[in-house]
């Protein structure tokens, strides 16, 4: 029991990480219908942010997260004016736009990489002993990000159903054309959809940074969540997170109870019959209502 | 109108070319030979090839400045794998096909260096592979030896024989818990022979875990291993990352055990990223970084080119040097073609490489009987416990 009840533990605290990357992936999918593949080389570069204001700057940890979220967001945005809104005015396939994405992805990927190299850093913050819950540890980091992971999660469910720009943004998940005919501006919801992406993977970055280890090709982790959020439904975001949650209890409990060594094959094997069943995934729409 | 001028000056552009290409070629007169370095630059392993190529281009540099081998100089031709299997293929035979290469340095890891043999026998060129430690990377499954396969590292079962020795004879522990990167031939042969000989020491294998490469979650398997009881942890991970990252959420998970890892983890950034939660962790390895035999090469290193040096620079250099032997040997008997030089690396005995004497073995290819080190972390440094040699 108390073996099950430490492997769900670490189940959910990775599915936090997964649930953050899987929204935004499922933010920019709702609206544009196109995977941004760039996410991961945002999140490596939130993390490498966070992480070099600390170790060269000397700054707490708070102002660091801070100036990484901010920095993420400039490059976020800044993708999209020079990378993807210029595709989408000249009308480009959808698939061109994904092309695009992966390669924003290899040329930030590989900057970091030539200024920071490829070794595997300890993310510079002190590391506290986990609790102990009777036998079952929960680490404190765990705990924390998982609160600021959910925190970030339900200020951005907030803003999508009880503003006025949220309404803006849902309408454009719909039609993005009706609902600029409908006065709702097209480059301002863009703004803030990757403002949105750049917040979720800045924050995602440092905690996976804080959890495992700062390295370039930390981003590869979105792989998971992208099927996190397929699994869910595509473009809803409460389904990214069942999804995700989903996923990272599953990986856990193959591993502990099937085999580690085939963690992967049975974990996706799953995920392939909920397909089969639910084919719009878990909580999938039809195209109505999204987000 | 238009185009016809268009299509003068596209004309113009060739002779020039032409002319160029002529000129360019008709200068060079002196012979030399051209050696290929396959490593990792970018991708995840890319901290095991920054360090390298500045130290074997410097080398090459010290030959040409001194009149090259028997007259020929060297020129050294580097491609990055970005760490995978697939590119490491692409770049081998390119550097066989259109560099024409006489010898390549490299790979660094068993999954390449497997596949590249084929490739080195069929362009007949000699590969030295650096710290790929698997059997079957000069000798195939099936016990035929690749010809033109060789290595300058010591084998898995070696280090896997050693580590099982040590833990049972001098740190007295029975219960093994074994965590495999199943996707790494490296590390499924360590504990393939590290099993064999715990078992035949009369100790017991209470767990076996596995993950893939690019893992960075091993709690799942962790708890699993808390719960078995073991007092020993072999994880002889190809990488650095996992061995930080187990030891890592083995504390967060209130898991105290007896570690051990193989030469693939020996980097000092290992240290910097979990020494203290590895104090008292074991780790074999082939050469130490603090040796004192390396220091001024690595003060000297470091000053020039503000990188560190890593013992796959040393294996690096240990393999260009191999090859300088060789092409030595080969000029004594006339042209050092890639032939030539394979048949004087196979009976090269008794040669100082940078790291040690080398004796190859011809019907392996490995280097006989390297002394391995056991190697102890104490406040995040290094320490030589003993050296081993086999019997």
């Amino acid at each position: 029991m108390e073996l099950f009840l430490q492997q769900l533990v670490s189940g959910v605290s990775i599915g936090a990480i997964y649930s953050l990357l899987a929204v935004g992936y499922a933010l920019v999918y709702s609206v544009y219908n196109f995977t941004n593949w760039a996410f991961d080389a945002f999140m490596a570069f939130g993390a490498f942010a966070a992480f070099t204001a600390i170790l060269w700057l000397f700054l707490p940890f708070w102002l660091a997260m801070l100036i990484s979220i901010v920095l993420t967001i400039v490059l976020s945005v800044g993708v999209e004016k020079l990378a993807y809104s210029t595709l989408r005015r000249r009308k480009a396939p959808r698939l061109f736009m994904m092309i695009s994405a992966m390669g924003v992805n290899l040329a930030i990927v590989n900057i970091i990489n030539k200024i920071f190299g490829g070794t595997f850093r300890k993310f510079p913050i002190e590391s506290v002993q986990p609790v102990f819950l009777g036998g079952v540890s929960i680490g404190r980091m765990d705990l924390i990000a998982g609160v600021i992971s959910f925190g970030v999660l339900a200020l951005l469910w907030l803003f999508l159903y009880r503003t006025k720009w949220g309404l803006g943004i849902r309408a454009s998940a719909i039609d993005i054309l009706t609902a600029s005919l409908m006065g709702i501006n097209n480059d301002a919801v863009a703004v803030i959809i990757f403002t949105i992406t750049g917040v979720l993977s800045s924050v995602a970055g440092v905690f996976y940074g804080i959890k495992y280890a700062v390295y370039p090709m930390m981003g590869i982790v979105t792989i998971k969540a992208m099927i996190a959020s397929i699994v869910g439904g595509l473009g809803s975001l409460p389904a990214a997170i069942l999804g995700s949650m989903l996923l990272g209890v599953l990986e856990t409990l193959v591993s502990g109870y099937i085999s580690s060594s085939y963690r992967d094959l049975f974990s996706f094997l799953f995920l392939i019959v909920i397909l089969l069943f639910f084919p719009n995934g878990l909580m999938g729409k039809s195209g109505e209502e999204k987000l | 109108m238009r185009n016809t001028s268009k299509i003068k000056w596209m004309g113009l552009v060739m002779i020039v070319l032409l002319l160029a290409t002529s000129v360019l070629s008709s200068c060079k007169t002196e012979k030399v030979l051209k050696i290929g370095f396959i490593t990792e630059q970018t991708g995840v392993d890319a901290y095991i090839g920054p360090a390298s190529v500045p130290a074997l281009q410097d080398e090459v540099d010290r030959i040409n400045a001194a009149g090259g081998i028997a007259g020929y100089k060297l020129q050294l031709i580097v491609y990055d794998t970005r760490s995978e299997v697939t590119d490491a293929v692409a770049v081998a035979r390119r550097l066989i096909d259109q560099d024409k290469v006489v010898a390549i340095i490299g790979p660094s890891w068993s999954a390449a260096g497997i596949p590249l043999a084929d490739i080195a026998d069929a362009g007949k060129v000699p590969m030295i592979a650096t710290t790929a430690s698997n059997v079957n990377v000069t000798v195939s499954e099936s016990g035929v030896l690749h010809p033109y396969m060789f290595r300058v590292c010591f084998i898995d079962p070696y280090q896997g024989y050693a580590q099982a020795d040590f833990a049972y004879n001098k740190l007295g522990l029975r219960k093994a818990a074994l965590l495999t990167d199943v996707s790494s031939p490296y590390t499924v042969g360590l504990h393939q022979f590290f099993e064999k000989h715990f078992l035949e020491l009369g100790g017991e294998i209470v767990a076996k875990e596995g993950y893939n490469q690019g893992d960075t979650e091993f709690r799942a398997q962790l708890a699993k291993i808390k719960d078995s009881g073991a007092d020993l942890l072999v994880v002889d991970a190809y990488t650095y990352k996992d061995v930080g990252l187990v030891a890592q959420q083995a504390e967060a998970l209130g898991l105290k055990i007896q570690m051990m890892a193989g030469d693939g983890v020996f980097v000092p950034d290992l240290l910097e990223m979990a020494g203290p939660q590895l104090e008292g962790a074991i780790v074999t390895t082939g050469v130490s970084e603090d040796s004192p035999q390396f220091a001024d090469f690595n003060a000297a290193f470091e000053a020039k080119h503000g990188i560190k040096a890593n013992i796959y620079t040393y294996y690096g250099l240990d393999a260009l040097m191999a090859i300088e032997y060789a092409i030595g040997e080969a000029a004594k008997k006339g042209e050092p073609t890639p032939t030539a030089i394979r048949d004087a690396l196979e009976t090269m005995t008794d040669v100082q490489l940078f790291t040690s004497v080398v004796t190859m073995e011809p019907d392996t290819h490995n280097p006989h009987n390297k002394p391995l080190l056991i190697m102890s972390i104490k406040n995040s440094q290094w320490e030589l416990v003993e050296t081993f040699t086999p019997k």
